[in-house]
């Protein structure tokens, strides 16, 4: 398997994409701490789904919004599992509202968890990737950071500085032997963005895709066991979508 | 006790290494910065490939404290440029200053620029010293 003797930290991996990332982490023979701020029982839920298909992993809570949190939860992987090779940069949160209607701590506190997370995880564990001469690092942003959406100024503009910032972040650790890459998933349902499929099934969101379908957590974890892994040992500073196209279209494509 | 030129093999390998350079051109009296054209990450480099190579760890901030000798700013470099105190604890990090020479005319934020691979296998020696118990 691709990832044996591997150590992984995935952020926010109780549910949605995280999980699929954590299972999938496993599947290629990775160790994997399942980090969960308050959802303790999902954890749980997804360490229980690792070890049932033969994996190693822990749950360790942390809010990665905080800096000293994140250190504790890097400290508790390398403590708990040996080691660390890889950390996936996953937890966020929403608060889509109109900037007008925005209260001030919608766009900070969404800031705070989707680039202050990839910021203190990435600084917290950073020391040990250098030292070891070996890590990748993979954030999971996305295409909203590229692009732009009614009522997601905020969460785009998190996702726009985890871009920015993975770009600047690969290149100060490439001497150091540690990469750094970014998924940007398109629409991928899950509680994050129930909001936006929830109207009419989404039909109206399908109609603008190239594919006609909506991604699935899979189609994001597989990119992002990936670029984890030693596949893509020269690929560094590059963000990736995954998004049935959607981002490759001027407007929609075609005259409405 | 460790052979100080594993020291002196390790820190030059590093600083190679580090900068692209030949081994041959990493002399012990050429300065990091200023001759050899080390920047921030390229000291940082450095420093963690000597930690790899001979289990000492140096944090890039103890460069400048280890320079300093726990003098105070305002004691060390008053108006910027570098007092006699200073000048005199800086002989015993970095022996090739002279402080009649410098007396007056060196600015502490130039400093750095004079830290030569020499002085850097001292740290790395005495850091390895502190280490091992008494």
């Amino acid at each position: 398997m691709k990832l044996d003797g591997r150590i992984a930290l995935v952020t926010g991996a109780s549910r949605g994409i995280g999980r699929s990332i954590a299972e999938a982490l496993a599947v290629e023979g990775a160790a994997v701490a399942v980090n969960y701020r308050s959802g303790a029982a999902a954890a749980d839920e997804t360490v229980q789904a690792i070890e049932a298909a033969g994996g190693r992993a822990i749950a360790v809570q942390g809010d990665v919004a905080d800096f000293a949190d994140s250190e504790r939860v890097v400290q508790a992987t390398i403590d708990g599992l040996g080691g660390l090779h890889i950390l996936i940069n996953n937890a966020g949160i929403s608060r889509d509202a109109l900037i007008y209607n925005m209260r001030p701590e919608d766009w900070l506190d969404v800031m705070k968890v989707n680039f202050g997370g990839v910021f203190n995880c990435t600084k917290a564990s950073m020391g040990h990737f250098m030292a070891e001469r070996d890590g990748s690092i993979v954030n999971i942003s996305s295409v909203m950071g590229q692009r732009g959406w009614l009522g997601e100024s905020n969460y785009a503009a998190s996702k726009g500085a985890v871009n920015a910032f993975t770009r600047c972040c690969a290149m100060e650790l490439a001497r150091f032997g540690v990469r750094v890459n970014a998924v940007l998933p398109g629409f991928v349902p899950t509680e994050l963005v129930e909001g936006l499929v929830a109207k009419d099934g989404g039909k109206g969101i399908l109609k603008q895709l190239p594919m006609r379908q909506f991604g699935d957590t899979d189609d994001v974890s597989g990119l992002t066991v990936f670029l984890a892994g030693p596949d893509s040992k020269y690929m560094t500073g590059a963000l990736f979508t995954v998004d049935g196209g959607a981002s490759a279209m001027l407007g929609t494509g075609a005259p409405l | 006790m460790t052979d100080q030129n594993e020291y002196a093999d390790a820190v030059r390998q590093a600083v190679a290494n580090a900068l692209g350079v030949d081994e041959d051109e990493v002399t012990p009296d050429a300065t990091l910065m200023d001759d050899l054209g080390a920047e921030s990450i390229d000291l940082l480099d450095i420093l963690f490939r000597i930690e790899r190579a001979v289990g000492v760890k140096i944090q890039a901030s103890d460069l400048g404290d280890e320079i300093q000798g726990g003098i105070p700013d305002e004691e060390f470099g008053a108006g910027d440029i570098v007092s006699r105190k200073g000048l005199e604890h800086l002989t015993t990090v970095m022996p090739q200053i002279d402080p009649d020479e410098h007396e007056g005319k060196l600015r502490a934020e130039e400093v750095i620029m004079h830290f030569t691979v020499h002085n850097l296998t001292d740290m790395v020696s005495r850091r390895s010293g502190e280490r091992e118990p008494a």
